[in-house]
């Protein structure tokens, strides 16, 4: 039988156990929720505002129409405009209440009047008046091209950013703990009779990155496509490489971040040494997920940004999140791919050798330094 | 002490066999200052049922790992059919490690056909033979089980099960029968003899030499990581010096041994004496010197148990 056929065993053994397990489903549950409650809420609290109906009597000056539903959209309010026949008619609506407001515009083209029945809603009034007035006629000189999609990149670039860590950690993780149960359980020695440790350490993220895969294809679809569904956002037109950014640095973070886990993992004998084990890597997983946040998302081309596009443990979140800005060089993302697949080879080079070590010693924790000295006489 | 290697002599004999056989060389390994084997030889053949003793340390274990691959000895070679072993060969062998293990959550009947994937039996074929060995092994109705969900005794036939799923060539089992109540112990004992009759050479450590020499043809006993027996149990105690003699003489309460003070007594309670005498002891003037002090009820000539033998090789 081929290692190839091997491995593929060890993957899909995983992907099926796990796939099924209820800790999945709670993941992917989970995960939909964050996505729902980060397009929702916000809908929800932020523009507390109901819809705003508004009337108007007799016929108001070309373009106002048009200017009040636009100037409402980038304020964030819902109008409806509707034509009301009279003044009266428009009095007797505030007071039923089916109309927030009735703008009169006299036909003799004396001051329109602005009627509410109680209290005015400010916003709503200041966007009437503001497509009413004519504006003051001013040049408008750009120094740079707007860019209409500035904000939404923003937010893809630091929800990107999240995604990638809550994946990647989340199926590191569970790396590492199918590591430490295999050893616990001692079924790693029968398993072992018949396949390579490396074999089963690549079999075992492979098969658990599929499911990291399927999540993050959830949350991303879920995500857009319930932003989409509700107007929250419209999609710039560098959504298609951002997602595809996301996938592969899904792939490089979780290929690097996996592996790092499961060969400290390895080291430990019992779940409860697993964490402490895998500290280290935790530490640098939350290092590079805070630079991204809080340096790279302010300064995406500045220095710092760009050396930690180089450094493996950080460049997972930062590349992704400089990538959805705008700002990153097309050769900056290849040589930081490049260093990523470098570093991952590796590592796995590195610690395969580690885990095959430690991956069959039973009793306390083994140090990094043990192990590697015990491969050298087991491998 | 026998050194002389029945299955040594077979294979310089039974040239067919040989190359059949699971020949272990010159093993020697250290685990820092530890010597865990030391130079150990020895071999198992097809149809055979080889009993591996040795105290605890002897070597037993690291043996049979490195016959996994699970360590990696300093020196010496595991052939198997004259050959060195690889994987390919490994994946045709079966393994009961000492310490148990198979996946706690995973149902019974995917954790046999995933093992029988991997020693490289097709899906179909893998789900066959689970099912097959499940009936054998009285499990028939326990594959959707989770095998945490299986009492213990149940778990550890599913363990065997993982290491006879893929009709292994070679059975390599670490203390079997450790843990085991009388009546696992008898199935275990039937499945093992069974697969050796089927041609499976086997191959067990144990402790229970009663057992062992119930149900093994041969022996190999491992001392401070060396071989100091590899034998037929039957040769080994007719090779022996000594025997022992149990006599009862009817109402003489052992009176009749003052008349021979040569003869060692290793126990003695009412009329009856179990002593320990040379091979050749001239056994008519014994029972003569018995029979004229009284009735003899009993008067039993016998090499000693292979737990006998075992304490003279190990203590030696």
């Amino acid at each position: 039988m081929s290692r190839r056929r091997a491995i593929w065993l060890v993957a899909r053994r995983e992907l099926l156990e796990r796939g099924r397990s209820r800790a999945f489903l709670f993941s992917l549950i989970l995960s939909v929720a964050i996505i729902f409650a980060g397009v929702f809420l916000p809908t929800l609290i932020g523009n507390a505002a109901e819809a705003q109906h508004l009337g108007i009597v007799g016929s108001p000056p070309a373009g106002l129409v048009e200017n009040v539903r636009s100037s409402a959209k980038i304020a964030g309010l819902t109008v409806t405009i509707e034509p009301v026949s009279d003044v009266a008619t428009g009095d007797a609506e505030l007071l039923g209440g089916s109309l927030s407001a009735v703008l009169v515009v006299p036909p003799d083209g004396s001051l329109p009047s602005y009627v509410v029945k109680g209290r005015s809603n400010p916003l709503l009034q200041q966007v009437v008046a503001a497509s009413f007035t004519q504006p003051p006629q001013i040049t408008l000189r750009q120094l740079e091209p707007p860019d209409p999609n500035r904000d939404v990149s923003f937010v893809f670039a630091n929800v990107g950013v999240i995604l990638l860590f809550i994946s990647i950690f989340t199926f590191g993780t569970w790396v590492l703990t199918g590591v430490v149960e295999e050893k616990q359980s001692r079924v790693v020695e029968v398993v072992l009779s018949t396949i390579e440790p490396r074999d089963l350490l690549i079999g075992k993220v492979l098969g658990i990155g599929v499911l990291g895969l399927v999540q993050l294809v959830v949350m991303v679809s879920v995500g857009l496509g319930a932003g989409v569904a509700t107007n929250r956002f419209s999609l710039p037109s560098t959504t298609g490489s951002a997602i595809a950014m996301l996938f592969v640095w899904f792939i490089l973070g979780y290929a690097f971040y996996s592996t790092a886990l499961g060969v400290l993992g390895a080291l430990a004998s019992r779940m409860e040494e697993a964490s402490n084990a895998s500290s280290p890597i935790s530490f640098l997983a939350m290092g590079g997920y805070f630079f991204a946040l809080f340096v790279a998302l302010n300064d995406p081309s500045g220095t710092a940004a760009r050396i930690a596009s180089f450094i493996p443990p950080v460049a997972p979140m930062v590349v992704p999140l400089r990538a959805a800005l705008g700002a990153i060089e097309p050769w900056e993302m290849a040589g930081s791919a490049l260093v990523m697949c470098a570093a991952i080879w590796a590592l796995f080079v590195v610690g395969g050798r580690v885990y095959s070590g430690a991956v069959l010693q039973t009793g306390a924790r083994m140090r990094l330094r043990d192990a590697w000295r015990a491969a050298g006489r087991n491998g | 002490m026998a050194t002389v290697s029945r299955a040594l002599r077979l294979a310089a004999t039974g040239d067919a066999d040989a190359g059949a056989m699971l020949e272990i060389t010159d093993l020697s390994k250290r685990y820092g200052s530890v010597v865990a084997l030391d130079g150990a030889s020895f071999t198992v053949a097809p149809g055979r049922l080889v009993g591996f003793l040795g105290p605890n340390g002897a070597g037993k274990t690291t043996t049979m790992r490195c016959v996994f691959g699970l360590a990696r000895p300093d020196r010496g070679t595991i052939a198997w059919q004259g050959r060195p072993i690889e994987r390919a060969q490994r994946l045709r062998f079966g393994y009961m490690p000492e310490q148990r293990g198979l996946y706690p959550r995973m149902k019974v009947g995917d954790q046999l056909s995933y093992f029988a994937q991997q020693h490289g039996l097709p899906a179909k074929a893998a789900k066959a033979a689970t099912a097959r060995w499940l009936d054998g092994l009285g499990l028939g109705d326990r594959a959707g089980a989770k095998l945490e969900a299986l009492s213990h005794g149940n778990q550890q036939r599913v363990q065997l099960g993982a290491a006879l799923v893929h009709d292994p060539v070679l059975l390599v089992l670490d203390e079997p029968f450790s843990g085991l109540d009388p009546l696992g112990i008898a199935t275990m004992s039937d499945i093992l003899r069974e697969r050796a009759a089927a041609g499976v050479a086997v191959v067990f450590s144990s402790h229970q030499l009663d057992l062992v020499e119930d149900l093994c043809e041969d022996v190999v006993i491992i001392n401070r990581g060396r071989i100091v027996v590899a034998d037929a149990i039957d040769d080994l105690r007719a090779a022996s010096t000594r025997r022992h003699l149990e006599v009862e003489v009817a109402g003489n309460a052992n009176a009749w041994l003052a008349g021979r003070p040569d003869l060692a007594v290793v126990e003695q309670r009412g009329d009856f004496a179990r002593l320990l005498v040379p091979a050749d002891l001239d056994l008519a003037a014994v029972l003569a010197t018995a029979s004229a002090a009284g009735e003899v009820r009993r008067f039993a000539f016998q090499p000693p148990t292979l737990s006998e033998l075992f304490m003279e090789v190990v203590r030696t």
